[in-house]
């Protein structure tokens, strides 16, 4: 059979976009289209053999700048440590922050030392977990990406921590039940979060990229993959949500809905990837709350 | 051909250049544009648009010979100036909705501040509504927004005189400073009386534990003016150069 070869000029500049060598005479256009998508749309893996790429004996590889970059471990070590370390500064009334009369006091109420405490195990948790817990699929990002997550992370801790610590603060309306219930939620959503993370890791092998559908374990609070396809973030909104409660502290409470506007767009975007990878694919799953979003 | 639009640049809009964006820089690319009802629509709300600013000039003519001087024209047109400026919030819409190709976020931040300036600042605090600079950067705006609306109109149309597209590139180079100046000049008169009444301020100790100092609030949204204006400025001079040497060279080829 005498195999053709296609070329898919731009209409416009003439340049060519595309040369398929080995095209069966009996493809269709519709087939042709989607030859030329594939060795256009998205970037190759490194993974890809070249031999497998639908290009035929002359492959024209197309190289794309993506700018300076950093690692990924590296931004999150960064954009973690800063809250923690910052918090802290408020929390000790370092000089400076509140007025001179309040250097190194401490605050008479018992809920903003525990809240210290959950703000700063928080975080630690986060670090430990990009030490030694998360797999990631692409080594880096962009470097522009460290400052505008630096100076989320950072500016919302440092504005948090501003009101928890200061010397005005009001203690919950509710009391110590409020406080109560307000931990152990916080609690619940920390465990919860850090199983999920604990599952993801090990649905994927060290030092591999590949990608499974994740599925509950016998761990209880992976029970909520059945509904979700990132419960890690569901648990995450729900920590902070737990600690505006805590709290009562207006700044947190909008920290929670920015961090929950963010995390949905990527449960949307990772479960829409979900589905595109997946065929059998749980029906039944939203991708961050629950039969709602 | 230019749809109805495209944004960029222009915070706060002293500028005669209005919204410049890809969707008309870029001539070589086919736009799909809005279909004939979203069209029409733009038409009529461009045309209104159009027509409500014109009201506004005539208004602040018509006052300045009544009265025989510039001082205080802003209460002859206050309430034109507010609806229609306010009105502009429909913008973003048409932009969420997909009929006009621009940038959701740009036009937000565009219109949003707009809208601040009249209703946070010379609304609210009254004592500036005398003042001259209020008339600097209402007389901008009323000049853009004529020509940038009709510019739109005529673009839905396909039929734009090249005086529309000349005057919508070139006026900013003076309207989009004479603009920022009367509103940076408005917010620094505003301070003094905000700092007195402690407007739209909360303070500690409260049990939602936050605090808002609107005085402090505007020195920044004023000293945000410095990265933000050469970089908008500059953008339309770019622009500029663009599309109207595009357009020469497409008369010589006639």
């Amino acid at each position: 059979m005498k195999h053709y070869e296609v070329e898919i000029l731009d209409a416009k500049t003439r340049e060519k976009l595309c040369f398929l060598d080995k095209v069966e005479p009996q493809a269709t256009i519709a087939e042709i289209k989607n030859l030329f998508t594939k060795t256009q749309g998205k970037s190759l893996k490194d993974e890809d053999v070249l031999q497998k790429l639908p290009v035929g004996t002359t492959a024209t590889l197309y190289f794309r700048d993506l700018g300076a970059q950093i690692s990924w471990v590296t931004v999150f070590l960064t954009e973690y440590a800063g809250p923690l370390f910052i918090y802290l500064l408020f929390y000790f009334r370092v000089p400076f922050i509140y007025g001179h009369k309040y250097d190194f006091t401490s605050s008479r109420h018992t809920v903003v030392h525990l809240a210290c405490t959950c703000h700063s195990l928080h975080y630690v948790k986060r670090l430990l977990e990009t030490l030694f817990v998360h797999r990631f699929s692409h080594g880096t990002m962009p470097l522009r990406n460290i400052f505008k997550n630096c100076t989320y992370y950072w500016g919302f801790a440092a504005w948090m921590a501003y009101y928890i610590n200061h010397p005005l603060y009001t203690p919950p309306t509710y009391g110590a039940q409020q406080v109560k219930l307000a931990l152990a939620i916080f609690v619940i959503c920390q465990l919860g979060n850090f199983s999920i993370h604990m599952a993801l890791r090990d649905l994927r092998p060290a030092g591999s990229k590949t990608r499974k559908i994740p599925y509950p374990t016998k761990n209880p609070f992976t029970w909520l993959f059945l509904l979700v396809s990132c419960p890690n973030y569901t648990y995450e909104v729900g920590s902070w949500i737990g600690f505006a409660i805590m709290t009562q502290c207006l700044p947190v409470a909008l920290f929670s809905l920015v961090g929950f506007t963010q995390m949905t767009i990527w449960a949307k975007g990772k479960h829409r990837s979900y589905l595109k990878e997946f065929r059998d694919y749980p029906p039944l799953r939203m991708p961050i709350i629950p039969f709602l979003l | 051909m230019a749809a109805a639009a495209a944004t960029a640049a222009t915070k706060g809009n002293g500028a005669g250049g209005g919204r410049v964006g890809a969707g008309e820089a870029a001539g070589t690319r086919k736009k799909k544009g809005p279909g004939p009802l979203a069209t029409a629509y733009l038409v009529i709300y461009n045309v209104v648009m159009t027509a409500g600013w014109l009201v506004i000039a005539v208004g602040l003519v018509r006052a300045y010979l009544a009265k025989g001087s510039y001082h205080s024209l802003y209460y002859s047109i206050e309430k034109p100036l507010k609806f229609f400026q306010t009105g502009a919030l429909l913008e973003i819409l048409h932009c969420a909705i997909g009929i006009v190709p621009s940038s959701v976020v740009l036009t937000s931040f565009q219109v949003m501040s707009r809208v601040f300036l009249i209703w946070a600042v010379t609304h609210s605090v009254k004592e500036v509504q005398s003042e001259d600079s209020v008339l600097l950067f209402v007389i901008a705006w009323t000049i853009t927004e004529i020509i940038r609306y009709s510019f739109y109109t005529f673009s839905l149309l396909n039929h734009l005189p090249y005086l529309i597209k000349w005057a919508r590139y070139t006026l900013f180079i003076v309207l989009y400073p004479m603009g920022v100046s009367g509103e940076l000049l408005t917010i620094y008169a505003a301070l003094p009386f905000v700092r007195q009444a402690g407007l739209y301020s909360i303070s500690l100790p409260n049990k939602y534990n936050f605090s808002f100092d609107y005085h402090a609030f505007l020195i920044l949204v004023m000293i945000s003016y410095i990265p933000i204006f050469p970089q908008l400025y500059f953008h339309m001079i770019h622009q500029r150069r663009k599309i109207l040497s595009h357009t020469e060279e497409h008369k010589k080829f006639e």
